[in-house]
Parts: structure tokens; C-alpha cells; sequence
């Protein structure tokens, strides 16, 4: 039989038990949706975490400090084995292949002058890149014009104590007063001397960059690296090196090193532990995050599929009936010549119909609950002050996915009635009044 | 009309069919041997009972053999699988029943549109074909109909044209009129004789009634238990 026949067939024998067919048809269309609702809010909710790890660039970011460090995350490190985190190394670093920047992390408690205001506050380097990461988001104003720009960036709350409207701060200026290390004439001394220094304020800042994960997230006002690092500011790993028995040139307490791509953390990251440093990412912290997510994915699929499972009997127990309601029919059919394939077939195409318009509809059910849900959670979100987030996400390839999954469930659910059918003898059939 | 070699259009040779229910086997049709003639008008008679419809069901290619041949339009029943006897049924036999076994929810065209689906005939002789043999049984009228709302005699004839359309060339009639008035049967009768004469179908009929049978067929097998006893040939 061709298939234009065999759908024509299939057609008609659901439209002569209509209800029955939409009802098991609508069974199939909210197990899609449960599936479709499930996965779509664990996609969803795994996207948005991906973003706001990514906001902080965590996954193309490797952290490199000197096992001399103190604050050294690395419990069994053997100080006096790591080499100095100094100018060297940093070249070293940052001819690595993948690596696209290397920045000192450089913060300094400092003291800000504002009109008669002063305030005693962190501040602290943030790479021109940041921008492009989108580590900093919502500035109002405008980001740094130039790497080396004496422009400075704020704190939405420390704009606040600057000034009673605090959007009033941007164009005006501040002054930082700070300690800037001078190189002395031996390794074992140098001088610390006041300087004060003038800068734009160019944008206020509504959130924390890098997503608040950082420790320069916490500064209130932020310098463009380069301008940082021109100033000398005084570390607090300068005096560490100071007392050390053999004091060197200037280190650097931690590097951050900034990678073209998450593909190339690993690598990096593996370099820089052959030079014998300490390297840290976020990447090694996040497999048990992106675990969870597979997992949790895994788990609202299944219970998705619970509901469809239960759809797919109905089918079985829909087409059993129709077979058992069809007996004459299908002896007919077989003694009219129809083969054994055909009567199977013609099952199939009843099934797969059912999964097929099943499928779509519950695409769209699962769609719109997905929308309520996600509208539910933003306006619950808006009413705490928070921003409204998509916490929802139906990527294509979850429609045809689904719709897909739903023919192939409706298709297996199709196999016993189809081969009962199939096998069905005309001869008994046709005696059977 | 199929052009086969032969003037044989039904060989049967031991045909026998035995069903084993429990310790025991029923011999339905038990070491029949019988030919009937191309183009010829035949009859199977016998009381209820004496396997003249499983023979007949043997025949139409819907029943397996237990021993023994078939040969229909040269081609042996005994050697073909499934699919060729799905194939066999199709095109080389046409069926009858004495319930009509038309399908209900399905009109007039669409039934007999049936085994032209089933033998893939292009889509587009499909109408003409249908309206060809709904008016050859004189129902061209009735062809959106549903069978229900025909008499008897209509549903018979729009059955007997949907056992034509692939052209067969054997008719096999299973009680055709056992279900019908005097008037409708003879009207069924008068068709099939028709039929046989003007296209040339072998016609094998199914009867109990030995006067249908003496009226319209010029060959009577008699069955009784599962065995053929007699074979009667009228004269013409």
C-alpha cells in the first residue's frame, strides 16, 4: 500500500472513534508537556547559572599565585620549591598559547577624597576586558575610555554617600590618596611614599563585577589595571617578600590570567603547574555544578517521560480496543488482499499519528506553561526588588525533540496492538458476527 | 482477465485441512481432488458442516493446507508464503460472503476502492475504475451511499464489485444469496451468471440449496464430512 493510502486509512479509522482517539491523543499531549515544562525550566535554569558564571568569566579565567603566598589555596604546597611570582613569570605566563591577558590583582585600601567628603574604601584594578565579558553589566555612565584613562568607575552605594542623588556623581572628580612603593637601591629595601592622584568619575556600577565572585568584586571604586599598576600602589605581598630571607625584585601576589576560550583553561592551567606555581579555575569548581545540572536534567526528563509512559499504555490500550472493535474489518482488509505488513502498517500510521498531533500539542501546552511559570517567578522576583530573569528556555531542538520522542513512544506503544492485528486469522475474523 | 497457461482455472489435488483441537483432529477437508474448468460456472454443495466453506476459505488463499495442492490459474496455493498469498488473494481470486462483509462506516466507493489501495493502482484510475464497477452492477447511483442504507441485494451486487476490481479471474461465492429474499437472490444469481458469461470469470459457488445449484452451475461437487463425493457435470 502506499503511504498517501495508508494515512488516508489511518484518517478515517480515527475519525469513526473520534473521542477516544482525542482523548488518548491528549493523554500523549500532556505527557509532552510535562516533559517539554521539565526540561525546558532544568535548560532554563542551567542556562542562567551558565550565565552568571560566565558574567564572572570563570570558565576562561585561571588564578596563579606563588606557592610562597601565604594565602595560597594549595594546603600541601611546599613553599620553598615555587619560584617568585615576578615580571618573568608573568611574561612566561602570558606567552602561553591561548592567553590573552595577564593582570595583576591589585587593590589597596585607600583614602577618597569627594568635594569635603572623605571616605577610607578598597580599591582595586579591573581589566578594559572585563567590559567585553560582560563581567560588568548596567553601568551607567560609560566603561573606561582607555586602559591607562585616569577615569574611575563606582559603586551604585558608595555613589549614594558621595552624594544624595547619586547619578550627580558622574563627570566629577575624586582623589585617591595612597601609598606608592618606590624600588630602593638594594633587593632588601624600599621606600613607601604618600601620593594623591585626580580621577574622572566616568559610570556608576549597579552590580558587583564579575558577578560578586572575586575578591576585587568588593571594592567600591575601580581603576583601569593599567593605571593601577603605573601607580605602584603598595601590596600587602611586598612586605611578605620584604621579611623573606632572600628578598627578590617585586612579586605579584596573584595573576590573573585570561584565556581566549574555556577550551583552553585546562591546558594553561596545566603549564602553569609544571612552572611550579599554584593555578586555580573555576573550572574545577564548576564540574560539580554542570554534574548537578546533568543530573538534575536527567531527573525532571525522567519524571517528564513518567507522564508520557503512562500516555504510551493508553495508546496500547487504545489501538488493543480498536483491533478487538476491528476484527471484521481487518479480515475484510486481509481477504480483500491487504498483507500482514499492511495491517501492521496501517496501525503504525494510526499510532504515529496520534504521537505526531500529540507531540505538537504538547509542545505548545508545555510552552505556555513554561511562559505562566516563568511569568509567575518575574513578577514574585520584581516584587522582592529583583531583577526579572529568564529562567526558561525551549531551544529548538527540544521541539523537534520532543515531537520526535512522543512518535517513537506512540510508534512502540503501536508494536503489540499492530502485530495482534496483523496476526489476526481472516478466517475466524469473518465468521465472527 | 489474468492470460495464464492451461485450461485449468482450479486443481486440487489431496487437498486437506485438519484442525487438532485437543487429542482429537477434525478432518474439515480431507484428500479432495477436483478440477474446474476456465470460464467455468461451478457450485460446492453439502450439508453445514461438510468443510465445503473451509474448502472454500482453502481456496480463497485466507486458509493454510494441511497436505495436499491447490493449483489456481496454474500457480500452486501449497508453496506460497504470506505475502504472496496476500498478493494471490489481491489479484487472481475475488471474494463473496454471504453476509456481505461490506465495510459499514465506509461508503460504496470508498469499499470497493479498498483492493485497488491495496493493489497500489494509480490514484488517478482509481474513480474511474470504481464508477466502472458500480455501474456494471448497476449501483453507479448508489455510489456515496453507505452500505446500510442499500437492501441486501445492493450490498450483494456492490460486494460482487468489489471483488471484480482488480480483475480476477475466479469468483468464489460463499452462500451468496443465503441472506437475501427470492427476488434479490435471483437478482444476485442473474449477475453472476452474467458476469461469468459476458467477462469470462470462473465462477465457483458455495450452496446448500441443490437447486441454486442445478439452476445456474453446470458442475456440482458434493461434499459430505470432509470428502468430496460426488461430481456432478449438467449438460448444455
Amino acid at each position: 500500500m502506499i503511504r498517501q493510502d495508508l494515512l488516508e486509512l489511518a484518517a478515517r479509522n480515527m475519525r469513526n472513534a473520534r473521542l477516544r482517539n482525542a482523548l488518548t491523543t491528549m493523554g500523549i499531549a500532556v505527557g509532552v508537556a510535562s516533559l517539554v515544562a521539565m526540561l525546558s525550566l532544568g535548560i532554563g535554569l542551567q542556562g542562567f547559572a551558565n550565565h552568571q558564571l560566565m558574567k564572572s568569566g570563570m570558565f576562561q579565567t585561571v588564578f596563579v599565585s606563588s606557592k610562597q603566598e601565604m594565602r595560597n589555596m594549595d594546603q600541601d604546597a611546599k613553599p620553598e620549591e615555587s619560584p617568585a611570582l615576578n615580571d618573568e613569570a608573568r611574561k612566561q605566563i602570558a606567552a602561553l598559547p591561548g592567553v590573552e591577558e595577564v593582570v595583576p590583582e591589585v587593590r589597596a585600601m585607600s583614602e577618597v577624597d569627594y568635594g569635603s567628603k572623605t571616605n577610607f574604601t578598597l580599591v582595586a584594578a579591573l581589566p578594559p576586558s572585563a567590559h567585553d565579558e560582560e563581567a560588568v553589566d548596567k553601568v551607567k555612565g560609560r566603561f573606561f575610555s582607555s586602559a591607562n584613562a585616569n577615569e574611575v568607575l563606582v559603586q551604585r552605594d558608595f555613589a549614594k554617600k558621595l552624594e544624595t542623588d547619586p547619578d550627580s556623581v558622574l563627570g566629577k572628580t575624586l582623589t585617591i590618596r595612597y601609598a606608592e612603593r618606590q624600588s630602593g637601591d638594594s633587593p632588601g629595601s624600599f621606600s613607601i611614599e604618600r601620593k594623591e592622584k585626580q580621577f574622572l568619575i566616568v559610570g556608576i556600577l549597579d552590580t558587583e563585577p564579575f558577578g560578586g565572585m572575586r575578591i576585587s568584586s568588593r571594592a567600591r571604586v575601580f581603576l583601569p589595571t593599567q593605571t593601577a599598576e603605573a601607580m605602584n600602589l603598595m601590596q600587602p605581598s611586598d612586605t611578605q617578600q620584604l621579611v623573606r630571607s632572600s628578598p627578590g625584585a617585586r612579586t605579584y601576589s596573584m595573576l590573573t590570567v585570561r584565556m581566549k576560550s574555556a577550551a583552553y583553561a585546562e591546558k594553561v592551567e596545566e603549564s602553569v603547574k609544571k612552572m611550579n606555581y599554584s593555578a586555580y579555575s573555576y573550572l574545577d569548581a564548576t564540574k560539580s555544578i554542570r554534574r548537578f545540572f546533568a543530573v538534575l536534567d536527567m531527573f525532571l526528563g525522567i519524571f517528564g517521560s513518567l507522564a508520557l509512559a503512562v500516555a504510551s499504555l493508553a495508546i496500547v490500550n487504545t489501538l488493543v480496543m480498536a483491533v478487538l472493535e476491528r476484527r471484521r474489518e481487518i479480515g475484510i482488509m486481509k481477504a480483500l488482499g491487504a498483507s500482514d505488513g499492511d495491517v501492521k502498517k496501517l496501525f503504525f500510521a494510526e499510532a504515529a499519528t496520534m504521537g505526531l498531533v500529540g507531540g505538537a500539542l504538547g509542545v505548545s501546552l508545555g510552552w505556555i506553561i513554561g511562559r505562566a511559570i516563568n511569568f509567575g517567578t518575574n513578577i514574585y522576583l520584581q516584587r522582592m526588588k529583583m531583577p526579572a530573569e529568564n529562567l526558561w528556555s525551549v531551544p529548538p531542538l527540544l521541539v523537534v525533540g520532543a515531537i520526535v520522542f512522543a512518535v517513537l513512544v506512540s510508534v512502540l506503544a503501536g508494536i503489540y496492538p499492530a502485530a495482534r492485528a496483523a496476526k489476526l486469522d481472516p478466517v475466524q475474523a469473518l465468521r465472527y458476527e | 482477465m489474468n492470460e495464464e497457461t492451461g485450461a485449468l482455472a482450479i486443481e486440487a489435488q489431496g487437498a486437506s485441512r485438519y484442525y487438532t483441537m485437543g487429542e482429537v483432529t477434525v478432518r474439515a477437508v480431507d484428500d479432495v481432488s477436483f478440477t474446474i474448468e476456465r470460464g467455468a460456472f461451478a457450485a460446492l454443495l453439502g450439508p453445514s458442516g461438510s468443510g465445503k466453506s473451509t474448502l472454500l476459505n482453502l481456496l480463497a488463499g485466507l486458509d493454510r493446507l494441511t497436505a495436499g495442492s491447490i493449483k489456481v490459474a496454474g500457480r500452486d496455493l501449497s508453496t506460497m508464503d504470506s505475502e504472496a498469498l496476500a498478493r494471490y488473494r489481491r489479484l487472481t481470486v475475488g471474494m463473496i460472503f454471504q453476509s456481505f462483509n461490506l465495510v459499514p462506516t465506509m461508503t460504496l466507493s470508498d469499499n470497493i476502492e479498498l483492493p485497488l489501495r491495496f493493489a497500489e493502482t494509480p490514484r488517478s484510475e482509481r474513480r474511474d475504475r470504481v464508477m466502472e464497477l458500480l455501474t456494471n452492477v448497476g449501483l453507479a447511483h448508489r455510489a456515496s451511499h453507505k452500505p446500510t442504507e442499500l437492501s441486501g441485494g445492493e450490498q450483494q451486487r456492490a460486494a460482487i464489485a468489489r471483488a471484480l476490481a482488480n480483475r480476477p479471474s475466479v469468483l468464489l461465492a460463499d452462500e451468496p444469496t443465503g441472506n437475501l429474499d427470492s427476488r434479490n437472490g435471483q437478482e444476485v444469481m442473474t449477475l453472476l451468471r452474467e458476469l461469468n458469461e459476458k467477462m469470462g470469470v470462473t465462477v465457483l459457488m458455495v450452496t446448500h440449496d441443490p437447486a441454486l445449484a442445478s439452476r445456474y452451475a453446470r458442475q456440482s461437487l458434493h461434499m459430505a464430512d470432509g470428502k468430496l463425493v460426488s461430481t456432478v457435470e449438467a449438460l448444455r
